[in-house]
């Protein structure tokens, strides 16, 4: 009898046991989950290669990465590396003098010759040639971002596993961007 | 009657048939699916018309008044006597002559430096001659371009020369090196102000508004031409009305000019006097093309050749003449560099191109002008240039599509200055850091480093080297430092 009861107790005793692990298992697989809420993707634009995947790896069809614009670190140039091609004929907005194969870049008159540069997001398909050209002869303020209104924030992202200059990781989701400023702009340029 | 009616029947449906399959043809062959295309074309970012943009400089015109100021200081010239007189020394080589040993290293602290003043925000070196250092300021509180004269000593200012200009920031003002002799200093302002003082007491002697009197286009981010003074005679290259113009340094009289039939335009590059086939020359790269005006007595001005083999938008890089009339020339935004060849056959110049090249597939340059030391050349690659971007790099002038040595991935400078001397190269990175290689065509070899400019910026302006002493900036102070070995 005392043998039945025993083994009684080791079956209800088991069943809490599994029971209290499987609540565990649920609450740490729900604080994981509560915790990957609290990150999201990000590209470090000191990082970035400007290698054009973001525009092809993303599980969008339209990636969400875009290219994004300091405006107090543009030098504002009529003539500018990120918008036109480098043999462009003319400094105007002829689409045979653009680099941005979708035209998302908008050029508008501010003074002779100062020129404000806008990235129209809904074209842009994060190519980066704006980026590039801007690194190379500019003044690095066009850089490219994940924008949340548009990530999925998968838990591998196919642009961060393709990403050959590990500029992907994961931030806070307080903190979804990585601005550049003119300070950083001072920084990168030593680099 | 039931064919009959079955004929009828027949009739109608091919005939209504033909009739849908008409108005199906008509409908495909009548529609336009370009009817929702939009013209991209130029003028839509609302850029007045040029004639616009014209009048309204034109009555936004200010009555530049060269040279209409003067000032004296307290400071007192350098007995030093060496001299760094113009864009690249003496003989525009950027090589120092100097006897002077200079320091193999500096140790934990540094090269001492002697002093530094600050600057208007700009690109433009110094220029020295006769214990004094001559930089074309740009005054950013009075608006005014000022011909500063330092002693060399301390730093001291002895005297300035300016005028009232308005020149609006763009990547800073001012750009350019005076060219000195024992008696004159000929500067370029950013908006093409051609100023002569007295070297010694700053006293105006002449002055010329290029955009004015040549219909110069002042080009993109203001003028980057360093002008020439060549016995005598202050060389510019104005484009518009001329080519190229030389000018009495002494009366401010025009002596020559050469005509521009096909409206090339001033470049940021600066005119190189050379000796080609025997016979002194101006070769200068316009934005146009590029051409050659006798420098010999008697012949000034005379156009002797001209080629639009090589014609970029940006060219900041003078050109470099090597044997058997050989030039290397370099532009900025992409454009790479090229190898031209004249040739001279029974009195007739012929320019051909051997090589052209974008700036990842040989030896290329943004700003700076390389240095040729020999049959070497030495230089720092542009940011497009791929694995080799910033890098300081030596290339055989047999083959300057295949590097000899580069300063690694962990050596890279940006659009700094260079300079040789005494068996050393010297480069300042954009940020101020000052390092010094050993002279060698064979690997790079540091010496040692230092940073020079806490938080420097954009430290772009050639530096020059008189009596051990380093003039270098960056975009808001010049320094000088002691690099003599102790």
């Amino acid at each position: 009898m005392n043998e039945n009861v025993k083994r009684r107790d080791f079956f209800k005793n088991s069943l809490r046991a599994t029971l209290a692990l499987g609540l565990g298992g649920i609450a740490t697989f729900a604080m994981r989950k509560l915790s990957s809420r609290n990150t999201v993707w990000q590209i470090d634009p000191e990082k970035c290669v400007q290698c054009e995947q973001c525009s092809t790896r993303c599980v969008l069809d339209l990636s969400a990465v875009k290219a994004v614009h300091a405006h107090d670190m543009c030098g504002h140039c009529d003539l500018c590396g990120g918008y036109h091609r480098p043999d462009a004929k003319a400094q105007d907005t002829a689409a045979e003098n653009q680099l941005c194969p979708t035209r998302a870049i908008k050029r508008t008159f501010v003074e002779d010759p100062y020129f404000s540069y806008t990235i129209i997001e809904e074209k842009c398909i994060a190519c980066a040639k704006c980026v590039k050209g801007c690194a190379a002869f500019g003044n690095s303020s066009l850089y490219l971002q994940v924008r949340h209104d548009r990530c999925l924030n998968c838990n591998e992202c196919a642009i961060a596993k393709a990403c050959p200059a590990a500029a992907f990781r994961r931030v806070p989701s307080d903190q979804p961007y990585l601005l550049k400023s003119k300070q950083a702009a001072t920084w990168h340029a030593k680099m | 009657m039931q064919i009959k009616r079955d004929n009828h029947i027949t009739g109608i449906s091919a005939a209504v048939s033909s009739l849908v399959a008409g108005c199906l043809f008509y409908w495909w062959i009548s529609f336009d699916p370009t009817t929702d295309f939009k013209t991209w074309g130029p003028g839509l970012d609302n850029r007045p018309p040029e004639s616009e943009l014209l009048a309204a400089k034109k009555a936004a015109a200010e009555v530049v008044k060269i040279g209409e100021f003067g000032e004296q200081f307290s400071g007192h010239p350098s007995l030093l006597s060496a001299s760094w007189p113009r864009f690249r020394g003496a003989e525009a080589d950027n090589i120092s002559k100097e006897k002077v040993r200079l320091a193999n290293n500096w140790g934990a602290q540094g090269p001492q430096k002697l002093w530094s003043v600050p600057l208007g925000e700009g690109h433009a070196g110094a220029a020295v001659a006769n214990g004094r250092v001559y930089v074309l300021d740009y005054d950013e509180e009075q608006k005014a371009d000022a011909l500063r004269c330092f002693s060399l000593d301390d730093g001291v200012e002895i005297w300035r020369r300016w005028y009232r200009v308005h020149v609006k920031r763009n990547h800073g003002y001012s750009r350019t090196i005076p060219a000195v002799t024992d008696k004159f200093v000929v500067s370029i302002g950013p908006r093409c102000h051609v100023m002569c003082v007295d070297a010694i007491s700053g006293d105006f002697l002449w002055g010329i508004d290029l955009e004015k009197d040549f219909a110069t286009e002042v080009p993109f981010w203001y003028t980057g031409q360093c002008p020439l003074i060549d016995d005598g005679v202050a060389v510019i290259a104005p484009g518009g009305k001329a080519l190229m113009i030389g000018i009495d340094c002494a009366s401010g009289e025009i002596l020559w000019q050469t005509p521009n039939p096909n409206g090339w335009k001033m470049s940021h590059s600066s005119i190189m006097r050379v000796v080609l086939f025997g016979k002194a020359m101006y070769i200068y790269c316009a934005k146009g093309g590029i051409f050659a005006v006798s420098a010999e007595k008697g012949e000034q001005g005379k156009l002797l050749w001209q080629s639009t083999l090589w014609n970029v938008s940006v060219s900041a890089p003078a050109p470099i003449v090597l044997a058997d009339g050989q030039i290397y020339v370099a532009g900025g935004y992409g454009a790479g560099a090229a190898l031209l060849k004249v040739n001279l056959l029974n009195g007739e110049y012929t320019v051909e191109r051997l090589l052209k090249y974008k700036p990842d597939a040989g030896m290329a340059t943004e700003q700076q002008t390389p240095l040729l030391y020999k049959n070497h050349f030495f230089t720092i690659q542009p940011k497009d240039a791929g694995v080799l971007r910033k890098q300081l790099v030596c290339y055989s002038a047999d083959d300057i599509t295949k590097p000899v040595w580069s300063s690694g991935v962990a050596n890279r400078f940006g659009l700094g200055p260079y300079l040789i001397a005494d068996g050393k190269i010297f480069v300042l990175a954009d940020d101020g850091v000052l390092t010094m290689l050993e002279l060698s065509t064979q690997k790079y070899k540091q010496l040692d480093q230092a940073r020079i400019i806490p938080d420097g910026t954009d430290a772009w302006g050639p530096m020059a080297l008189v009596a051990g002493r380093l003039l270098l900036r960056d975009s808001h102070q010049l320094v000088c430092l002691d690099v003599a070995a102790k």
